[in-house]
């Protein structure tokens, strides 16, 4: 652990390849956001205050998920805190990078700009980091975190599972909350295809979880009636999916001058995406 | 990472109070949330997108006049691409005519564009909805 470690022993290898999964993260997570037109533009005229409050938001939920997921065993909230400044920096970096990269930013660009079309996709990208951290990380620590029964005391607690929901929701949506598909589709939908479209995405949520036998998956004790779990799981994860989806879709200014029931339809279809990955979280994450 | 439960775990039956609390109200929500949308899927109709052009600001600038107008929809459908034109007037004979395309003017919500026209436009504009295409 980091804390028994002395500079001598500092293992430096180590590091940079925690920081090299980090980058690798960042990249497979948000190449997608980086490719895509509308993160460019949003970058360009997203409200301040939006983009501010996006970035503040941030920083409690890497600290939240360095704390779970974290690269190692993470047993203080100051290791949590290390973690996520490092991923928050390499978010910083991958998207600077990238965008430089691929032409969307240029030295002639006016600083305004580029700053705002480099920390919104920062955002993304920092997640990306950490999650990478300790996914693509090497599976005999992780054996030894399994073995651990305080740390798996805490991967089934009620809220620690709500958490990864929320997180894997964000994961699946927020690569496609950007997109003018989000509301062209549900300028398409009639209400009844967003009442089929809120059912099936419960069904399929509850489904992935529970019903399909995927590795990771959950399974009820014994003599628990199926509608439990459906209460206390896939209804809030719902719910939870919503949610998120209907902030991105604020921050992203899809829903300036909507409506109420155009909104709703609107988070409704990114609900979709978003309830999928807070139900393949229970499995992955 | 590492959870232990690669291969599975398992949902206790004996819950806490809070996750009946949580289940319960997101139920709710849930219920709310498809009575709404069935009640709108009830009272809408099929008419077609019903738009009015309103002029929010209009003041001089440099390389023109910019006249900021609101496009609303009463309609309970979308309109997409609206084409909005903007014309002076002078007697019978039209000065100028500048246009701008909307991408969408979602149902019962407003849009807002502008227009730049090189002539003063106080007093002699018209500014209307040309036409719209489905989403």
């Amino acid at each position: 652990m980091a804390i028994d470690r002395t500079s001598i022993d500092f293992d430096h290898s180590r590091f940079a390849k925690g920081l090299a999964r980090g980058l690798a993260g960042a990249l497979v997570f948000a190449l997608p956001m980086f490719l895509t037109m509308e993160m460019w533009e949003l970058g360009l005229y997203i409200d301040r205050s939006r983009l501010l409050l996006l970035l503040l938001v941030n920083i409690p939920l890497l600290i939240l998920l360095a704390r779970r997921i974290g690269f190692e065993n993470i047993s203080t909230w100051r290791e949590a805190v290390r973690d996520a400044s490092i991923a928050y920096f390499l978010g910083l970096t991958a998207s600077a990078f990238v965008l430089s990269a691929i032409g969307v930013l240029s030295a002639a660009q006016a600083l305004p700009g580029a700053a705002g079309m480099i920390a919104i996709q920062t955002v993304p990208a920092s997640i990306g980091a950490l999650l990478g951290r300790s996914e693509l990380g090497q599976r005999d620590e992780d054996d030894e975190d399994a073995q651990d029964p305080i740390d798996d005391d805490m991967q089934t607690g009620y809220g620690g599972e709500l958490f990864m929901m929320a997180v894997g929701a964000l994961f699946l949506g927020l690569n496609v909350a950007p997109t003018e598909e989000m509301i062209l589709i549900s300028f398409k939908m009639s209400p009844w295809h967003a009442i089929a479209l809120i059912v099936s995405s419960i069904l399929l949520m509850h489904g992935f979880v529970y019903a399909l036998s995927f590795l990771g998956g959950h399974e009820l004790e014994e003599g628990t009636p199926g509608w439990h779990a459906l209460i206390r799981f896939t209804m809030p994860g719902y719910m939870i999916a919503f949610s998120i989806s209907l902030y991105c879709l604020w921050t992203f200014h899809r829903l300036d001058g909507i409506a109420l029931t155009q909104a709703i339809m609107s988070t409704v279809v990114l609900a979709f995406p978003s309830a999928i990955g807070a139900a393949a979280a229970r499995l992955i994450l | 990472m590492a959870k232990s439960a690669r291969s599975g775990s398992t949902d206790s039956g004996q819950a806490h109070w809070i996750e009946w609390l949580t289940g319960s109200l997101s139920a709710i929500c849930v219920i709310s949330l498809i009575g709404w949308v069935g009640f709108e899927a009830m009272t809408q109709n099929e008419a077609p997108p019903v738009l009015s052009v309103s002029i929010v600001s209009s003041e001089a600038r440099p390389g023109g006049y910019i006249v900021i107008f609101e496009v609303e929809n009463a309609a309970d459908r979308t309109a997409a691409d609206v084409v909005v034109r903007g014309e002076i007037t002078n007697g019978s004979s039209v000065v100028e005519t500048v246009e701008v395309t909307l991408d969408y003017v979602p149902m019962h919500s407003r849009t807002r564009g502008g227009l730049i026209f090189r002539n003063d436009p106080e007093g002699r504009s018209r500014i209307s909805a040309t036409g719209f295409s489905e989403p």
